[in-house]
């Protein structure tokens, strides 16, 4: 697998759509190539609130979120890290992938996303972006006993 | 090993979990799942406070409708009051090692709710329609307090016998359509159904699947002839009043004195699994004489693997000895 | 192949010869449909003597060659680009400059808020009208064709069952005192199998429930808006989802073979009904696969309704169809670029015989629209048209000996499809057991691992990279203004403030009653609803509650 990512355990993604676009084709790509490397990805439905999200992620124990957004929903993002915050997830990584225009990626790197990833983007350096997050979060020291 | 103590983090943590706080359950679950160095010891220190919760497994065919079946069951123990624990197991890719979790995509009604709290599981390869730490990850959601914990398997349809094991109440779900009806839940997965569950009863064919699992049934040993076998619509959560009244039939009936529940299958399990476990690390590392004297014995054809095996749990200065006898019986009878 | 064995074509072995020669190890090609593609076509691929029964003349059966006589000589595409931003007033302001520049024909895409048949009061208000236009209530409504005379110009509206934008419509109508039976249009997404199948944005009701709106409004609109379009079947979401170009036309031609059968079902008149069938579909850049699916389409739709209906009316049988360039052909990587694929995709959708046009702009994949981009995409229609000539003969690749074989072997693939799902029980069944949904989620893996392994060139994304892009000029983005957002949700509050509540109650109860009798016609309750001054929201909300939630069949 990817030498790079240190991973102490099968990586764990929860793949998620939030807002008000259902177009799916994307998250469900991406859910299938994570899994064919070897990840565990939890998926849900389009349309997921905010609070949900990050109680998924609680319950799932997951390394990373991935946030498909194919309309204007990454404008949510920002809350959805606050969101993260709240519920002391802060060493979950969140990356989003979709249309998000030039100047409105920075916003959301602003406010903590690990990565923005456009249409078009290599699948393989998806795979490889969420197996290196998934090792930095699987290390963070707030994770250890 | 089972014994060693928790880091001061890992005390607190158990003090959480203790309190019911379900970041706490989770991170446990982790390292449970994962069999971390302090998943023994963590389990060690929640044991006390297992025993209180309602465990029901449900299993049959892909696509019964299992998960929406969970769904409808939550729905009505919350409005009973009663918080629920899930635990959804779904297949590994024998491929990659990789997963999709997709059950509780089905109970998405109640993932905001707080007092529901679903996790799922990747099978990693085990067999079974459970993974291989489930009864402890159940343990730990025992002892968290949750009142109810539904465990759904693997859909599979045959052999997901494990879950008998781990959950006191038994539902076997089938439906009308999944193909040969009946075929689609055989070989022993009957037998340890504590209720039949016919979901999808708006179908047409539900009525005859009722008829044919009812008559499959009197076929069956006698005692058998008792298993209720109800009908549902998970969908719309037509027949759940009468499904949930039956687990409390059956749950007051496996209830001991102390209103606790016997756990012993469930530690039963978790004892074999913890000593297969076990059992693998010594081989692995153990370099004695008389393991590599079973290896030699293996490799000449003198004794074979299940002989072998039996020599080294039967105990281990004789090894040799064991095997060699062992290998006579076995060519003498 | 038989065929090839009949012809004997002087120099055909040599040329195989020289073929074969210079390229030992040509590879094999195939089309995203799958059909293998020969490096070149003879005579011998195409009998001519089946000139009559397969591809007759323009306007005549089985349409091959196209719908009308004239086809795009006489009258050419409409020009219907998709608009929809912000507020109603913004929509308005850009509609009147759309006309003036001599669009013909509006149309009008809603929030996706709506879409999800949610109020401005109900969701976080920085979506707010970031993809379409917020339109809630009759007054909204008004606000957008404020000045626009609806009943002399032809509106399509982006409007998902249960249609409570045309009840707006039509409500404005009723206070303009314009007949209904002036209201001309399409209902675009009226086909809630696609949105089942590919496209979870549009989802209000359960299957059942959308079932039976959909033909209380097709009943609706016949009786009282003659002139709307009530049924548009919609083969786009499905190729954008990842079907195949084949896969798109027959799991749309299989929608509108179980639409009509339940318009017979609930007794109208078929032949009536399907003069009022219009297709949508996506035009990818595989451009002579797109030619030859439409010319098998429109071939198999007219012998449908001539077999299995057994309608001989030319009328009926003519398969009208509105496309749009596929967006998921766009790419981020050197924008610009999508100009040319643009291009390409409206020349496959031209010369496959189109009567309307939508053209993407070349901005798509990095933001919304810009209006710049947009006028680039309308005046590629305006060249193609116009300077290119490509209107001049009418189904000009046709006699091509590749097109025709391509148009057959196209057909035989969609009409396999076809009479697959007519054993699985017809759509309705092989969407809700999700078959369909497992179909286009392999071919949309499949495509996607071409892409990665290169077997398909997608220029600046797998090949053709440059270090440093052409630098576009920044463009404001087209986001409402907070301001504006903030008023319109104050203005929707003082609404509910003056509207007669009371008769808002009513119109709901009522409209609970009809959902429940299926004896009533749920539209009629609309378009009462939308009367006495309920939101969509709330409209949509009693809808669910009656006849259920369109949860997603197939997720993971
Ligand atoms: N008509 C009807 N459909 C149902 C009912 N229960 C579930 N379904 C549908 O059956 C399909 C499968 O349901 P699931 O709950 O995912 O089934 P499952 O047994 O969990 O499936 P796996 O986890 O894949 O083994 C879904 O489309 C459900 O909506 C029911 O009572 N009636
Ligand atoms: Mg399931």
């Amino acid at each position: 697998m990817n030498s790079e990512a240190n991973l102490t355990r099968p990586a764990k993604v929860l793949v998620t759509k939030i807002g008000l676009d259902g177009h799916d084709r994307g998250s469900r790509i991406v859910a299938a190539a994570l899994r064919d490397a070897g990840l565990e990805v939890v998926y849900t439905a389009p349309w997921q609130e905010i609070p949900t999200v990050a109680k998924l992620a609680m319950e799932e124990d997951v390394d990373v979120i991935g946030v498909s957004s194919l309309a204007t929903d990454h404008l949510l993002v920002p809350k959805l890290m606050k969101e993260l915050h709240k519920a002391g997830l802060d060493y979950v990584k969140v990356i989003v992938g979709g249309i998000v225009p030039d100047n409105e990626e920075q916003d959301l790197l602003d406010a903590g996303v690990a990565r923005v990833f456009h249409p078009g983007s290599d699948m393989a350096d998806i795979v490889g972006t969420v197996q290196m997050l998934a090792g930095e979060a699987q290390n963070d020291t707030a994770r250890q006993l | 090993m089972t014994t060693a103590g928790l880091s001061e983090a890992g005390q607190r943590l158990v003090e959480k979990i203790l309190e019911g706080q379900p970041a706490a359950l989770s991170r446990a679950m982790t390292e449970v799942e994962n069999e971390t160095g302090h998943a023994a010891a963590l389990l060690a220190a929640v044991q006390k406070a297992t025993g209180r919760a309602v465990t029901i497994g449900i299993t049959g065919p892909p696509g019964a409708g299992k998960s929406t079946l969970v769904n409808a069951l939550i729905g009505e123990y919350r409005q009973a009051g009663k918080t629920v624990g899930v635990i959804a197991v779904d297949p590994s890719s024998p491929l990659s090692g990789g997963a999709i979790l997709g059950d509780r995509i089905r109970m998405a009604e109640h993932s905001h709710d707080p007092g529901v709290f679903v996790r799922s599981f990747a099978s990693r390869g085990h067999l079974g329609g459970l993974s291989r730490t489930a009864g402890r990850v159940i343990d730990l959601m025992d002892a968290a307090g949750w009142d109810i914990i539904l465990i759904e398997t693997v859909g599979a349809g045959q052999s997901e016998v494990e879950v008998a094991d781990i959950a006191a109440i038994k539902l076997v779900v089938s439906a009308p359509g999944l193909g040969d009806d009946i075929q689609a839940i055989k070989a022993g997965i009957l037998e340890i159904a504590d209720i039949l569950v016919v979901n999808k009863c708006d179908q047409p064919l539900a009525e005859q699947t009722k008829r044919s699992l009812k008559a499959m049934l009197k076929l069956k040993q006698s005692g058998s002839q008792d298993i209720p076998v109800l009908g549902t619509v998970a969908t719309t959560s037509e027949g759940l009043a009468e499904l949930v009244s039956e687990i409390a039939l059956q749950d007051e009936k496996q209830r001991r004195g102390d209103n606790l529940v016997d756990r012993k299958p469930r530690i039963r399990r978790n004892l074999a699994e913890a000593v297969g476990q076990l059992a693998k690390d010594r081989l692995r590392q153990n370099q004695s004489a008389d393991i590599d004297a079973l290896i030699v014995a293996l490799e000449s054809g003198e004794t074979d693997y299940l002989a072998a095996a039996e020599a080294v749990l039967d105990g281990g200065q004789t090894n040799r000895e064991i095997a060699a006898t062992r290998l006579e019986k076995k060519t003498g009878s | 192949m038989s065929q090839n064995e009949q012809f004997a074509l002087p120099g055909f072995e040599d040329w195989e010869a020289a073929y074969n020669k210079q390229l030992p190890d040509g590879k094999t090609v195939r089309n995203r449909s799958g059909i293998e593609v020969k490096p070149m076509y003879t005579p011998a691929d195409w009998d001519v003597e089946e000139y009559g029964d397969k591809l007759g003349f323009p306007g005549t059966a089985p349409f091959t060659r196209g719908i009308y006589p004239t086809m795009h000589r006489g009258r050419t595409w409409s020009q219907r680009q998709l608009i929809g931003l912000g507020i109603p007033s913004d929509y308005n302001k850009r509609l009147h400059r759309m006309l003036k520049a001599g669009t013909s024909a509006i149309s009008m895409i809603p929030c996706n808020s709506i879409y999800r048949g949610l109020d401005a009061d109900q969701i976080d208000p920085v979506l707010l009208g970031t993809c379409g236009t917020i339109i809630n209530t009759v007054e909204d409504m008004e606000t957008c064709l404020d000045g626009i005379p609806i009943d002399e110009i032809s509106t399509a509206l982006n409007d998902p069952l249960p249609f409570t934008m045309l009840a707006q419509v039509l409500a404005v109508a009723e206070r303009r005192q314009i007949p209904w039976t002036k209201i001309t249009g399409t209902a675009n997404q009226s086909d809630y199998i696609s949105h089942f199948v590919a496209n979870h944005m549009f989802y209000r009701l359960a299957l059942p429930g959308s079932r039976r709106v959909l033909m209380d409004h097709i009943e609706f609109a016949r009786e009282k808006v003659p002139n709307w379009n009530p049924m548009s079947v919609v083969g786009q979401h499905m190729q954008q989802a990842g079907a195949t170009p084949a896969e798109a036309m027959a799991f749309t031609l299989s929608t509108a073979i179980q639409n009509a059968e339940d318009c017979l079902s609930r007794g109208m008149e078929l032949e009536d009904v399907l003069t009022r069938f219009t297709f949508f579909f996506d035009i990818s850049v595989s451009f002579f696969e797109e030619v030859a699916k439409f010319r098998a389409g429109r071939r198999i739709w007219a012998r449908i309704v001539r077999d299995r209906f057994g309608i001989s009316s030319a009328k009926a049988q003519r398969f009208k169809f509105h496309g749009q360039t596929s967006g998921v052909d766009l790419t981020r990587q050197q924008p610009l670029n999508n100009i040319a694929r643009v291009t390409a995709q409206a020349i496959a959708g031209i010369f496959g015989g189109l009567q309307s046009l939508h053209t993407d702009s070349f901005d798509e994949v990095l933001s919304t629209p810009t209006e710049d981009a947009a006028r680039i995409a309308i005046a590629t229609q305006n060249i193609l048209r116009e300077e290119a000539h490509l209107t001049d003969v009418i189904d000009p690749l046709g006699g091509s000996y590749y097109i025709e074989r391509l148009t057959d072997q196209m057909e035989e693939e969609i009409v396999a499809l076809i009479d697959k799902i007519d054993d699985l029980g017809g759509m309705y069944k092989a969407v809700e057991s999700g078959w369909v949904q497992g179909k286009i989620g392999a071919s949309a893996m499949a495509f996607q691992d071409r892409i990665t392994h290169g077997d398909e060139t997608i220029v600046g994304v797998n090949a053709y990279q440059v270090e440093s892009e052409v630098e576009l000029p920044v463009q404001p983005l087209d986001r409402p203004a907070p301001e504006d957002i903030e008023a319109f949700i104050e203005n929707l509050a003082d609404y509910k403030r003056r509207r007669d509540q009371s008769a808002v109650d009513r119109a709901l109860d009522d409209l609970a009653e009809i959902a429940n009798d299926n004896n009533r016609n749920t539209f009629e309750g609309v378009v009462n609803a939308a009367r006495a001054g309920a939101t969509q929201s709330e409209t949509i909300a009693v809808m669910r509650a009656e006849l259920g939630f369109g949860q997603p069949l197939v997720v993971a």
